[in-house]
């Protein structure tokens, strides 16, 4: 029968199958990630700079350096990750449980506020709510007469209004996600065993979806406690510092030591509450719904209270999404904020230099700093798509193929290491680890190179989630009966794993891009004036008074994000021949 | 020939199959039955070259494609053998012809050759119609056939099958039994067919080896195994109904057996007594071996009545000619032979 003879070209495996490849990985996530979070511990630890510990638990200054910032942190977290578990909840339940009109509008609304920079939300607040407290200009509701109180223009409340909008659609998604799992099996039966809807809720919905909540709560706590653009634009102004604004000051002014003590006590806080919150979901808790041939769920009637949740709803979404915009559209025309709908102009956009405005600062358009900006901050996205993908693709290539030994478990938990550490805390490590030159490798400080590095490492959690999905796309059995046939690496590649990979490649590329474009907490250390990009810029302009020019930059960074992200989602869904069914 | 020796596979401290040696002419259909995780997939893995043995080796006519104990191994592709995995991983963004065309063109087979062989095995499976779909353009049991075709258009000496059944209804099911004898026979191949249904292993196999806790507790011919079962184990996995299992503990100078003394004597102390279904029988009244067992199942079947009762864990299986007239969840007398079918050690080796 056997016209192809077997050739008996065997080989000699020398190792273990994948090793080499689980050892290569390790090491370039050990580079990416460990080592600079440890040279961070390691430079404290030196004699001269062990003195920063003291300075900053227990010294003269460690009030106003540590507690003080420390317990408004708390706050922030604890304010902000009830009131987003709760609006998006809320939200969460409408769309899925409900018949409130319009459901899919509200969906989609309440997943767009993420992708907004959080850094706009608050140069909006600022041109709506600033009164004249610090002086420069102040907002379209103070120009209008009203008189806007301090504790509604800066600090506390604005910070954590700002800071809730912002972060409810990351508890919406996921806590959507969970109920959408909840069978309309499981409430039928609680309603065969005579349980009516206050106790289905909870008996039966609050427990089932309660990791989900709780994953939710957690996450925005963490997201909250290391969120730098919102305190720094307006609580800052009126003297109210987190620990991120004090990281981001004593690198500042040059006090790295004790920066960096600040730095590893906010990972230890954002870390302890993930953990915390995984430690609560995991285990007995988690229940897999099983989800099977359940019906179309029924729908929750909400009979006369349809119209007006509808209306809460889109209030609450409006505000989170379309206000924003809207305002910093126009703020970026009008020559004042106080009277943000009138004497509209392009200047901000176009404008040449002129003395007599805005102290000779030309348009955005004729800006060099900002068209260099634009320039360096697209490559950047591209390089950190680019990278970031390679090497989430990898490690999740790895561990998908070789689930096997400690190295495997390793590169697992190092990816997602970067998620308990906030952004700003993040881009501190990356001062300390490759500011200096390392034996014959040049410091990286200011190049390019090093936003690159910082940025694909601090996207891995991300990159390698997406690279997971693709892998379970194309992986496992598709690619062992390639294998099988005989076809090369290569071959396999190009005719296989490509061709079914190459969407969901494009599309978590796309992601990566947008994420690091409208980063502002990782790059605002590693900014220098020579290699600036555009969220950066924004901060300083708005910190130094020039809102409209903010505005304007601002405007820029969201009409990338939006449109890669709708090019993304079109990739997404893009059809193809097998894909129609 | 296929031969395999001494084979093991370790996953870390975990031994998935333990020192297992099957021999099997050219032409065999080899199944491999066991409960699912007995190691039935990982040892066809590892004839399939996609995983390396820790221990032993694997002979394809006379060549060792796998040796664990030199770390050596024979790429997937150059054994000439080929796998239908159980979820038919068929390429998605390749119609059926692209889907059966690839492999060959990858051997190198000239275009026309190509052309006429995806022809061939298209026929061969009845799918010629189908050539232009895509995969999920079509129906379970069709794409489970485009992965059949997918695999036999190389000709390969060797056939490997995981569990190809599982996903399908059971009305297709049987039909996909006869579709595979007869592509068997058609190609020539040695089969190694990997089920946990002992009926598909029963029908279809020339050959048969139980794997329990990636051991091999038996290894030989269907009706061997029925009629000579080697352990508990497979006297209880293999045949329709399965063997009843009735323990025997030695009191005093006599024997309980299931519970009630029987004037039995069994060659041990403690032990356990095998009855096949058909030489179990009912009975009106309580006698020297009889059991009263709860009644729970009665099913017709062929002409005859299977009854099943139930107690202290104990589960009897009858095969009688009329159906007894008590009800469910009543009392029942089952009656054993005077002379068990074959006794079992405690430790599930066959003692007599």
């Amino acid at each position: 029968m056997a016209d192809a003879t077997t050739s008996g070209a065997g080989r000699r495996v020398h190792f273990r199958q994948g090793t080499v490849l689980k050892a290569a990985v390790l090491a370039i996530l050990i580079a990416l990630i460990v080592l600079p979070l440890l040279r961070t511990v390691l430079f404290t630890l030196q004699p001269d700079t062990v003195r920063a510990w003291s300075d900053v638990l227990t010294g003269r200054l460690s009030t106003n350096l540590f507690y003080k910032p420390l317990g408004n942190t708390l706050m922030i977290g604890v304010i902000v990750s009830t009131g987003c578990v709760l609006l998006g909840g809320f939200l969460a339940w409408l769309v899925v449980m409900t018949n409130v009109p319009y459901r899919k509008t509200i969906g989609v609304m309440a997943t767009l506020p993420f992708m907004i920079p959080s850094f706009a939300a608050a140069l909006a607040w600022g041109a709506l709510f600033r009164n004249d407290r610090v002086g420069g200009q102040v907002g379209w509701l103070q120009g209008m007469g009203l008189d806007i109180p301090d504790w509604l223009a800066w600090g506390m409340v604005p910070t954590l209004i700002v800071l809730t909008l912002h972060y409810f659609s990351l508890a919406f998604t996921i806590i959507a996600a969970a109920l959408a799992t909840v069978n309309s099996d499981l409430v039928e039966a609680a309603q065969i065993a005579g349980a009516k809807g206050r106790r289905i809720l909870m008996g039966i919905i609050l427990p089932v979806t309660m990791p989900a909540l709780v994953a939710a709560g957690s996450l925005c706590f963490a997201g909250a406690v290391s969120n730098f653009a919102t305190p720094a634009l307006l609580g800052l102004p009126v003297r109210m510092q987190t620990l991120s604004t004090r990281l981001f000051g004593m690198i500042e002014v040059g006090q790295v030591g004790r920066g960096y003590v600040i730095g590893i006590l906010l990972v230890l806080i954002s870390g302890a509450f993930l953990w915390a919150g995984n430690r609560i979901v995991s285990g007995r808790r988690s229940y897999a719904t099983i989800t099977g041939k359940g019906g179309r769920a029924k729908r929750f009637d909400l009979r006369g209270a349809r119209w007006p949740l509808f209306a809460v709803a889109m209030g609450i979404l409006s505000a989170a999404t379309i206000v924003p915009v809207i305002v910093l559209t126009a703020s970026s025309l009008a020559p004042s904020s106080a009277n943000l709908f009138s004497g509209w102009t392009l200047h901000y956009w176009i404008g040449q230099s002129d003395p007599s405005f805005a102290q000779g600062i030309p348009g955005i358009a004729y800006n060099e700093d900002i068209v260099r900006a634009l320039t360096i901050t697209l490559a950047l996205g591209l390089a950190v798509a680019f990278t970031g993908m390679v090497v989430g693709l990898l490690a999740s290539y790895t561990t998908a193929r070789f689930r096997e030994g400690w190295m495997s478990a390793a590169i697992t938990q190092i990816s997602f290491l970067p998620l308990l550490v906030p952004g700003i805390a993040f881009g501190a490590a990356y001062i300390a680890y490759l500011g200096a030159p390392i034996g014959p490798l040049p410091a990286l400080y200011g190049t390019f190179a090093l936003l690159v590095i910082a940025g694909t490492a601090y996207l891995l959690p991300f990159s390698v989630q997406t690279g997971r999905a693709v892998i379970q796309q194309v992986g496992g059995e598709l690619e062992e009966s390639a294998r099988l046939t005989g076809a090369g690496f290569l071959r396999r590649l190009g005719a296989i794993t490509v061709p079914l990979a190459i969407r969901g490649l494009a599309a978590g590329g796309i992601l990566i891009f947008v994420k690091i474009i409208r980063d502002l907490s990782l790059v605002v250390l590693l900014f220098t004036p020579t290699m600036p990009v555009l969220s950066v810029l924004a901060y300083r302009y708005a910190s130094e008074g020039f809102g409209q020019f903010a505005n304007a930059i601002t405007v820029v960074i969201l009409f990338l994000s939006i449109a890669a992200t709708l090019i993304a989602h079109r990739l997404q869904s893009k059809s193809q021949p097998w894909l129609q069914n | 020939m296929l031969d395999i020796r001494n084979l093991t596979k370790r996953f870390g401290e975990t031994e998935a199959i333990k020192n297992v040696s099957i021999s099997v002419p050219d032409g065999a259909f080899l199944v491999l039955l066991g409960p699912s995780g007995c190691g039935k997939t990982t040892l066809l893995r590892m004839l399939a070259g996609l995983e390396l043995p820790s221990e032993g080796q694997i002979i394809f006519d006379g060549q060792t494609v796998s040796d664990g104990d030199r770390n050596w191994s024979v790429d997937p592709a150059k054994r000439n053998s080929g796998l239908v995995f159980q979820s038919y991983a068929l390429w998605p963004h390749m119609s059926v012809r692209g889907n059966v065309d690839w492999p060959l063109k990858v051997m190198g087979m000239p275009k026309a050759d190509r052309a006429e062989r995806v022809r061939e095995v298209l026929a061969l499976l009845d799918i010629g119609p189908l050539a232009d779909r895509y995969p999920n353009e079509m129906s379970g049991g069709q794409q489970q056939r485009v992965a059949i075709a997918r695999t036999i258009a190389p000709k390969p000496s060797v056939l490997l099958f995981d569990e190809p059944l599982s996903n399908l209804d059971a009305k297709l099911r049987v039909e996909m039994r006869t579709e595979l004898m007869r592509l068997h026979r058609a190609t020539g191949a040695t089969t190694v067919y990997v089920t946990h249904d002992q009926i598909e292993a029963m029908t279809m196999a020339s050959h048969v080896a139980v794997l329990n806790h990636g051991r091999v507790q038996q290894f030989g011919a269907p009706a061997d195994l029925v009629d000579h079962p080697e352990t508990a184990f497979v006297a209880t996995f293999v045949g329709t109904p399965p063997n009843n299992m009735v323990p025997v503990l030695k009191n005093g100078t006599g024997y309980k057996v299931g519970g009630r003394h029987m004037p039995m004597t069994p060659p041990a102390d403690e032990c356990l007594a095998m009855v096949r279904a058909e030489n179990m029988a009912l009975s009106d009244t309580e006698g020297d071996t009889t059991l009263p067992m709860e009644l729970v199942e009665t099913s017709a079947i062929a002409g005859r009545t299977m009854v099943t009762g139930l107690r202290d864990g104990l589960r009897l299986t009858a095969i009688v000619d009329r159906a007894p007239k008590a009800g469910i969840g009543d009392i029942v007398q089952f009656r054993l032979p005077p002379q068990p079918d074959s006794w079992f050690g405690p430790d599930g080796e066959r003692i007599g």
